[in-house]
Parts: C-alpha cells; sequence; structure tokens
C-alpha cells in the first residue's frame, strides 16, 4: 500500500533523495563484486581494476547518506515508518560500504592470483559467489519492496553460504599440503572465500534492516530453535 | 413557613481520594472514561470514548484541531458545565468508581481534585504568595502556618521556590510566561489534587521554559495523574507515558507511547504523527 504523501513536500523529497542514493549504491556494489569477481574467473586485471575503482564513489555515497539521513533526523523529526525508514537507509548505506570494501579486497586478491597459473580450485568460488550475490540481489528487493516475507526467508540462507565457505577451506587447506609451491594462491582463494561469506552477513544486515523498515520488526540475533 | 430553596436529595458527595495500591496488585485506573459521546447543543463531538487513564503517569492526548481532546479533557473535572448547552449524552467518567456526573457531586470538590492547568498562564492579579494561597482560602484553610507552608511546599513542587522565594509578596505579573505558568501549576498543586489536567501548558513559551514545564511533569507524575494535550508531537513523546490519537471525535487509538510513535497500530494514527494528514 502507498503511504499518502507528507503535507511537506520537501519530507517527501528528502525521503525520496535519500532512497535514491540508497539503491544507486547498492547497484554500484552489485557492479563493484561482479568486476571483482569476474576480474577472477576470467583473469581479467583491467575488471579487477574497475572494482578497487568503484570503492572511492561508493564511500561518497555512504557520507552523504549518513550527512542526508542526519539532516532528515534535524529538520523534520521523523516518527513512526518515517524514522523506521531514515534508520534503515543509514544501516544500509553502511552495510554496502562494506561489501564494497569486501569486493576491493576479493579484487586485490584476483590480481595477485592473475600474476600465476590458474588454480583448478578457483571453481569452489562460483558456488559461494552465486549464493553471495542472490542473496545481496534479494535483500535489497526486500528493501526496496518493502518485502517482509522475502527478508525474513533471506537469514537462514546464510547457513548454506557458511557451509560452502567450510567445504571450501578445507579442501584448500588440503591442497595446500598436496601442493606447497601454490601455497600463497590457495591462501589468496582461502580470503576471497572468507570476503564472500561477509558478503552474506552483510547481504543478512540488510534483509534484518529492511524486516524492520517494513514491519517495525527486529529480527536480529533470534535464540537458535532446533528442528524437532 | 415552606422555604423555596428545594431541598437537595442527598449531601453533595465528596469523592473518595485515591490511595496507592498494594505493592502486589495491579495498578488501578485513575480516570475511567466509558462510552462518552459529548454535544455542544445539536452537535455531537465526542462519539464513544473509552479510555482508562493510569494513575501517577503521564497521558497525552493528540489528535487535529477540532478532534474533541480538549473537549474531552474539560469533561474530566466538568469545566465544560459552564458552557451553555454542552453535555455529556452517553458513558460515564469515573473517579475512585464515583460517576463525576451525578447530580450529588460537588463539582467545587471535583475541581480541587482536578487541577487544570490551562494553554495561556492565567495567574490572579495578586502577589506570587497570595496567588497559591487563594485556592486554600477558598477550601476553608485559615492558619497562616499551614498557609505558608502550603505555598513554600507548592513552590518547591513546580521548581519555582528558588526563583521567587525572596519576592513572594511581588506581583505575579512580574514574573516571565513560564513562571507564571509554573505559578499556575503550583497552585492546583496547593489544594493538593491528584490528577492535573494540562491544556497545551507550553503553547506560549519558549524552548527553555518549555524545558522547565516538561522536566516539571516528568516530577510530578511521580505523585500525580496528570492528562496532556499537545499538539506538539515531540512533547507527547518526550513527556508521556501513553499517548491516545482523536480524531473527528473518536480515540482511534491509544497505546504506550513509545508503540504510538514508531509503530501505531492504525492507519490513521501514522498519517497523523508522520505529517500525512490532511
Amino acid at each position: 500500500m502507498i503511504a499518502p504523501k507528507h503535507i511537506l513536500g520537501n519530507f517527501d523529497e528528502a525521503l525520496a533523495s535519500l532512497r535514491n542514493n540508497v539503491m544507486m549504491m547498492s547497484s554500484l556494489t552489485e557492479r563493484s563484486l561482479d568486476r571483482a569477481l569476474e576480474g577472477l574467473f576470467e583473469r581479467n586485471d583491467d575488471l579487477c581494476a574497475n572494482a578497487i575503482a568503484d570503492d572511492e564513489e561508493i564511500d561518497q555515497l555512504e557520507k552523504q547518506i549518513d550527512k542526508d539521513g542526519v539532516d532528515i533526523l534535524l529538520r523534520f523529526q521523523p516518527v513512526a515508518s518515517d524514522l523506521r525508514r531514515v534508520v534503515s537507509a543509514m544501516k544500509l548505506s553502511s552495510n554496502l560500504e562494506r561489501m564494497a570494501d569486501q569486493a576491493t579486497t576479493i579484487a586485490r586478491r584476483a590480481r595477485k592470483l592473475n600474476q600465476h597459473p590458474p588454480l583448478a580450485e578457483t571453481d569452489l568460488i562460483k558456488p559461494m559467489y552465486e549464493h553471495a550475490l542472490s542473496m545481496f540481489k534479494d535483500s535489497v528487493d526486500a528493501y526496496a519492496r518493502e518485502d517482509v516475507d522475502l527478508g525474513r526467508s533471506i537469514v537462514p540462507r546464510d547457513d548454506k553460504l557458511d557451509d560452502l565457505n567450510r567445504a571450501a577451506s578445507r579442501r584448500l587447506i588440503q591442497r595446500m599440503a598436496e601442493d606447497p609451491e601454490q601455497l600463497r594462491g590457495y591462501l589468496n582463494l582461502i580470503f576471497i572465500g572468507r570476503c564472500l561469506e561477509r558478503v552474506g552477513d552483510h547481504a543478512t544486515n540488510i534483509a534484518e534492516d529492511a524486516v524492520y523498515a517494513a514491519a517495525a520488526e527486529d529480527i536480529r540475533h533470534q535464540p537458535f530453535v532446533p528442528s524437532a | 413557613m415552606v422555604s423555596l430553596l428545594k431541598m437537595p436529595e442527598a449531601l453533595p458527595q465528596q469523592l473518595p481520594r485515591q490511595s496507592n495500591p498494594p505493592p502486589n496488585e495491579p495498578e488501578h485506573v485513575a480516570v475511567e472514561i466509558s462510552g462518552v459521546d459529548f454535544a455542544y447543543g445539536n452537535q455531537q463531538v465526542l462519539f464513544d470514548v473509552d479510555l482508562d487513564v493510569p494513575p501517577r503517569a503521564v497521558t497525552a492526548l493528540i489528535g487535529p484541531s477540532g478532534c474533541g481532546k480538549t473537549t474531552l479533557l474539560r469533561c474530566i473535572n466538568r469545566m465544560n458545565d459552564l458552557i451553555d448547552g454542552a453535555r455529556i449524552t452517553g458513558g460515564s467518567i469515573k473517579i475512585d468508581n464515583v460517576d463525576i456526573n451525578t447530580a450529588n457531586v460537588d463539582v467545587v470538590d471535583l475541581r480541587r481534585r482536578v487541577g487544570m492547568v490551562f494553554q495561556k498562564s492565567n495567574p490572579f492579579p495578586k502577589s506570587i504568595y497570595e496567588n497559591i494561597a487563594y485556592g486554600l482560602r477558598i477550601a476553608g484553610v485559615k492558619k497562616r502556618s499551614r498557609i505558608d507552608e502550603a505555598v513554600e511546599k507548592s513552590l518547591r513542587a513546580s521548581a519555582l521556590w528558588d526563583e521567587v522565594k525572596d519576592r513572594l509578596e511581588k506581583n505575579a505579573f512580574g514574573l516571565s510566561g513560564g513562571q507564571q505558568q509554573r505559578l499556575c501549576i503550583a497552585r492546583a498543586l496547593a489544594v493538593e489534587p491528584e490528577v492535573i489536567l494540562m491544556d497545551e501548558p507550553c503553547s506560549a513559551l519558549d524552548p527553555i521554559a518549555t524545558a522547565k514545564i516538561e522536566e516539571l511533569i516528568h516530577q510530578l507524575k511521580r505523585e500525580y495523574t496528570i492528562i496532556i494535550v499537545t499538539h506538539n508531537m515531540q512533547q507527547a513523546g518526550r513527556v508521556s507515558d501513553r499517548t491516545a490519537f482523536f480524531y473527528l471525535g473518536r480515540l482511534i487509538e491509544f497505546d504506550a507511547t513509545e508503540k504510538i510513535f514508531s509503530n501505531p497500530r492504525e492507519r490513521q494514527t501514522e498519517d497523523y504523527i508522520t505529517g500525512r494528514f490532511g
């Protein structure tokens, strides 16, 4: 249901601008992740360099969203759904900036890997990336559409990403013992896997913030209930 | 000779005084408003209002102009009796289980029990001391030492004592707007009410005087039940424990203030507090 407009037109404009910047930031973050991972899979240093360069714009957007959010709090003293939207936008921007930092780290590691012969184990990263990216896209979608059910569905999906990361790390540690000459390469892949695992954590945070913004419900840190 | 004065059917009923509930018992209701309909002549302005005002807490009444919040406030000490044609047409308002609109309730006693502070401070054209002593004298207190004691106690309770203790004999009009409003609160406190009604008490005050009144409200709720009408949403959020939202004479939502301002149940409440009304 679309909320009616505020009596203060510039309040609507400020909220819309804040939201647009969040959406812009999420698009840039997704592009940065894409470039970093494609740079790894296609052994393309240019893509890696682009991913690293993207970070500056994303950092600036984070600062802009924080500034605009504080400005809205000061000027309009929002309450209820408006307040939740502002708080969520500021929290989202923080998570997006950290995701973009992970993309930068992945791109730097990928450039190091690209200097050596390709490793077959790079394929271990692909399912992790696909899973992390789908969590990320869905979490932003849940925020944009205020879709509480979609937001809730993302949180448990983080477990699978953790499992994939554990399995990949085990395999890579095993390969380090079997093939010590490529030790640095395997280590770089372990770090890339860890970065993607963190992308999943940030996607989970975004999903939780999306649920809070839409339904005023705090679903963070729910107690674990073992299935019967 | 037959007296022309009609004997009352019953002597004016003194309302029982509220008492603190025993430690392990649930808090009782200070003011129980049930199904109240109210009309000015033929125009009904309140419709079936149910509201249980908790004791020793601040309850804020909010809503757009004309929604009936001030009318309801004025019903609680029967201030509307002073307006021709204004009357409760249904329901009841009870204080300690006594319907305040029954004929045998002493209105003077009710208004002593239920004090009121208005939008604009309205001290009497008398000294600071006399402003507070007046209500006590009306209530029959004659002993000077007791009045002195009550004046100091009320001025201390309204956080005004330190500012006026050396000029009690000076005219109250010499005080600032904020001090005059606190004097009016002190005047209400002097007769030891249980409920204090506040009708936009800070609307004519600057932010510093407003902050002092709000801090005073925070202190007073330990001993008094406070019902405040305010158009200032941030003020309602700051000072009240529970908030009631009215629209077109109906109570739309009544809940903990935190709930009302973070996640109200009703769409109309959300639209009003977020400024999407009208």
